[in-house]
């Protein structure tokens, strides 16, 4: 591997994600803080999430720059994981269901 | 199937092109060395084992009958007599961020062959870990202080503390494994080991730590904010 | 370009000196996978003994006092975890992964010696705990190899106290061991080939056993935390998976915990580990057809995309196990489906095995008798899959003797066909000797056999009803008597086939001294294994200067060659190439 091949970025753009990062987190803690409920509240949470996720990942574990066969090898797997989460979901509400159904508690 | 190609790839072509071109060189697919590569594979690996810790800590929550408490409540603190819900989280949280930014500068530095400065934000990065296991280690003591224990608490369903104690401890022990990975280095980097090797160790222990960062994103979001 | 110098550079080697760095403390990958091939067969040795015991139990009830209900379930557990995981797994991926990954791609070792060499040691002690259990108060769990809880960990199954708790240690140090080998493997494969190796000219060897590790890689995560988790509800006192319950008329401290959650966890990684030991065996077994058969493989693109397609499905297809289990019914239908679209791929490969015999010249040696032996039992395991991935059939088949055929002719026996094919056609490799033709081939047809006598009385026990792990059937009005007669011929069946397994090591031990020099390349085989300066191979494997690669592994019987082979490392001819224009 020649030197040159390493990930080098200039500097300007880790310090901006880093801020970004603080706001983005002031942002998720605020949803909490005022109390924000339902869908509104979920929404906001799973954007903060993701935003934060993706810039950490793009910038700071430099995905955005590798080729492209390397991020098809980091996101194929996670559709596995992906129907994993659904069908618990599903399943965790059938088995609350059946709960209710079959148990008074 | 004898035809003769000159196969070795340049790793210049775009998009799907260059994708094809990766998979179909000799000697090796990625232009990447074999530590990182190794890396990555491990961290998807890792992916799998949290994602599925999350998985079952939502199943088991979705099934509840009994009540969850309110973790804006529990993880409360009063701080200078006022009353401030998840305080302490989202202190971790920042310092976290604030890690991974130093191991971000580490990295660029470490390719610029400033040892010197590579050794120092490594070390930060290293101190700032330590304290977010020691901040852990304070919410630990609180909530055990507070009658939560793996099999059972006061406030509702016992999926809470087992949950509770299980990911966050598990995650505990990726940050405290960090640290010491990151002394390691560092220390290493410092002595000059790595001059002749080049400097992609400390990209790959980097890879490590922002992946303990990111992992906090998902736990972060789940488990204190549900 | 630098990282790929390094496989070029051979000091980077440091030859091993004394006898403990040589054999003991090995770096060596061929070390290495001989030490797991030898642990592997030593445990696998166990399991295949208390398959011998279960049997003398079943095939003649109350005639051996020594076993009793809580040792049968005992017997029934081990044997199949050790099967599964300690043998196959380990055996297919440390031991065969270990030996023909660098050879076949031609690399000089693994690229992380070190870890390497930890994965085996690790290994070995996953295995000790895993036989203590054997000793502690109790014994091993008997839980079965599912471990499902709540019985896992409650009193009333056997080893619910320190037998669960061994196994559970024993499979997460295991999980250690093989992401360590697995990491390895996999970066070898991908960044360490020689010059001229792309990934469509790997063997299906290589291209199963690279597949199958990936799969481990993101399967083993689901069993390492669902056995961290049980264990917290065993010992802690958790309740993950426990709800809340009467054990024993005592009423339990568990409550709100999900036990279809551990069954779905365990599924998700068990039905990718059924592919894990499934992949390497497809790989090896198309290698043996067609250099025995003098015959390029048919459809070679079609085997590798169905090889990567079958593993990427198999994350989609886990709850066919839990069709009883209570879970939402509608997935009933998900699963139905998904199962049986993975058997277009499983199909075509069968197909292509047929086809690759076709017209082949074939060579009816031991290794090609165990390959053909496997397609047989393959297809016949294959077909009683497809009855149990419909719902509406598995429901009365579930959980009977139907199902302890299905999967043994699927999963046990077809993987041990190739494990013994493998064994055969690279033996000569190994050791430098031959094996003895005739014992080889007496052990192939008590085998091959004996199999059937096992297994296909076993389908129609299924049928009338025989539940799966019972001691004993005791007096049940749908159970005719002559079930039992038949347990009996089964019984002594399983005891033959048990013993004839015994000319297997006499062969492969004697054979060591006694064996005819094997020579360079013995079969006539084009992949690269067999094209190295030295048999066995040396340190290093390639001498001086790494091979170059001009083709792909298949180049059997080609018109016009001097011999009917050519190797991977001969550059394409003059003829082979106004050839090819004719073609074009
Ligand atoms: C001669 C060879 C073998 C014989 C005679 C044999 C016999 C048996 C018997 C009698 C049972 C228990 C059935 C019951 O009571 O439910 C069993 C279970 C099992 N066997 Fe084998 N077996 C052999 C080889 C294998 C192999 C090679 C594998 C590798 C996959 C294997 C995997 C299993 C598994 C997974 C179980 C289920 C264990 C459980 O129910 O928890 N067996 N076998
Ligand atoms: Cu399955």
């Amino acid at each position: 591997m020649s030197e040159t091949s390493g990930q080098q970025h200039p500097v300007g753009v880790y310090l901006k994600v880093w801020i970004l990062l603080f706001v983005l987190s002031t942002f998720s803690y605020m949803v909490d803080f005022f109390h924000l409920e339902g869908y509104l509240r979920w929404t906001l949470i799973l954007i903060f999430m993701f935003l934060k996720a993706g810039f950490i990942i793009a910038i700071f574990m430099h995905v955005a720059w590798e080729r492209l066969a390397l991020k098809y090898v980091l996101f194929v797997p996670l559709s596995a994981i992906a129907i994993l989460i659904l069908l618990m979901a599903i399943e965790g509400d059938y088995t609350f269901l059946t709960r209710e159904t079959f148990f008074d508690q | 199937m004898t035809i003769e190609t000159d196969t070795s790839t340049t790793y210049t072509d775009p998009g799907v092109d260059g994708m094809v071109s990766d998979w179909s060189s000799d000697r090796q697919t990625f232009d990447l060395p074999w530590g990182k590569l190794m890396m990555w594979i491990f961290l998807l690996s890792d992916t799998f084992i949290f994602s599925v810790f999350l998985t079952g800590y939502m199943n088991v929550r979705l099934s509840q009958t009994a009540t969850w408490p309110n973790t804006s409540e529990v993880f409360a603190l009063e701080i200078a007599g006022t009353h401030l819900p998840l305080i302490l989280i989202a202190i971790m949280t920042f310092v976290l961020i604030t890690s991974s930014g130093t191991m971000a500068m580490a990295v660029n530095f470490a390719y610029n062959g400033d040892r010197r400065k590579t050794a120092i934000l490594m070390g930060a990065t290293a101190l700032l870990g330590a304290s977010f296991v020691g901040m852990q280690a304070f919410e630990w003591t609180k909530l055990i202080g507070e009658g939560v224990r793996p099999w059972g608490n006061p406030m509702g369903s016992p999926q809470f503390g087992a949950a509770f104690f299980m990911i966050t401890g598990f995650h505990g022990l990726h940050v405290t494994a960090g640290v010491i990975y990151l002394s390691i280095v560092a220390r290493k980097v410092a002595r000059g080991d790595y001059e002749k090797k080049g400097y992609a160790i400390v990209e790959i222990t980097g890879l490590y730590w922002h992946f303990v960062d990111l992992v906090w994103v998902f736990i972060f979001a789940f488990f204190y904010l549900w | 370009m630098q990282n790929v110098a390094i496989a070029d550079q051979i000091d980077e080697l440091h030859d091993p000196q004394t006898f403990i760095t040589k054999y003991i403390w090995s770096q060596d990958h061929k070390v290495i996978a001989i030490q797991y091939g030898l642990t592997a067969i030593f445990v696998g040795l166990i399991a295949l003994a208390l398959s011998g015991l279960m049997r003398l139990q079943l095939g003649f009830p109350d005639a051996f006092d020594f076993i009793n209900p809580s040792d049968y379930l005992q017997f029934v557990t081990m044997h199949g975890m050790i099967m599964v995981i300690y043998l196959l797994t380990a055996l297919l991926l440390g031991g065969f992964g270990n030996y023909l990954i660098p050879l076949m791609i031609g690399a000089r070792d693994m690229v992380f010696p070190f870890l390497n060499m930890l994965s085996y040691w690790f290994y070995l002690v996953s295995v000790i705990v895993l036989l203590t259990s054997f000793f502690v108060p109790g014994g091993p769990t008997g839980a079965g190899w599912t471990l499902y809880p709540p019985q896992a960990i409650l009193p009333g199954t056997p080893g619910y106290d320190w037998g669960i708790i061994l196994m559970l240690v024993s499979l997460a140090i295991f999980i250690v061991a093989f992401t360590m080998g697995g990491l390895n493997y996999v970066t070898t494969v991908l960044q360490a080939r020689t010059h001229g190796m792309t990934l469509m000219r790997m063997p299906l060897t290589i291209w199963g056993i690279f597949t199958a590790t990936v799969l481990g890689l993101l399967a083993f995560p689901a069993l390492l935390v669902s056995a961290i988790m049980m264990m917290l509800d065993k010992t802690l006192g958790t309740s993950f998976f426990m709800p809340a319950l009467v054990s024993l008329g005592e009423n339990l401290d568990y409550s709100g915990g999900s036990p279809i959650l551990f069954q779905h966890l365990f599924w998700f990684f068990g039905h990718p580990e059924v592919y894990i030991v499934a992949l390497p065996a497809f790989g090896m077994v198309s290698d043996v057809l067609a250099t025995h058969a003098r015959k390029s493989i048919f459809g070679y693109r079609m085997m590798v995309w169905a090889i990567v397609v079958i593993g990427g499905l198999s994350f989609f297809v886990w709850a066919h196990h839990m069709y009883v289990s209570g879970m939402d019914p509608a997935f009933g239908f998900f699963f139905a489906t998904t199962t049986l679209i993975i058997a277009v791929p499983t199909a075509i490969k069968v197909y292509n095995w047929v086809l690759t015999l076709w017209k082949g010249n074939i060579q009816l040696t031991v290794p090609m008798l165990f390959a053909i032996g496997f397609i047989f039992t393959f297809t016949h395991g294959g077909l009683t899959g497809l009855f149990l991935g419909n719902v509406t059939i598995d429901l009365p088949l579930s959980d009977t003797y139907f199902v302890v055929a299905h999967f043994h002719m699927v999963m046990g026996v077809s993987p041990i066909m190739v494990l013994f094919a493998a064994i055969y056609h690279w033996y000569p490799l190994l050791t430098g000797k031959m094996f003895d033709e005739r014992l080889g081939k007496i052990h192939f047809w008590f085998t091959f056999l004996g199999t059937y006598a096992i297994y296909l009385p076993m389908h129609y026990l299924g049928f009338l009803g025989v539940p799966r792990r019972y001691f004993a059937m005791g007096s049940m009005d749908f159970i005719p008597d002559s079930a039992q007669t038949l347990n009996q011929s089964i019984t002594i069946s399983a005891l033959i086939v048990g013993f004839s397994q015994l000319i297997f090591l006499y062969n492969v031990f004697v054979s060591l001294r006694n064996g005819k020099p094997a020579g360079h390349n013995p079969w006539g085989a084009t992949s690269l294994e067999w094209q190295t300066p030295d048999v066995p191979p040396r340190h290093g494997n390639w001498g001086p200067k790494l091979p170059q690669v001009y083709r792909w592994a298949y180049d059997y019987g080609v018109p016009g060659a001097k011999e009917d082979f050519i190797p991977q490392n001969h550059p394409v001819t003059d003829s082979e190439r106004t050839a090819g224009e004719h073609d074009a």
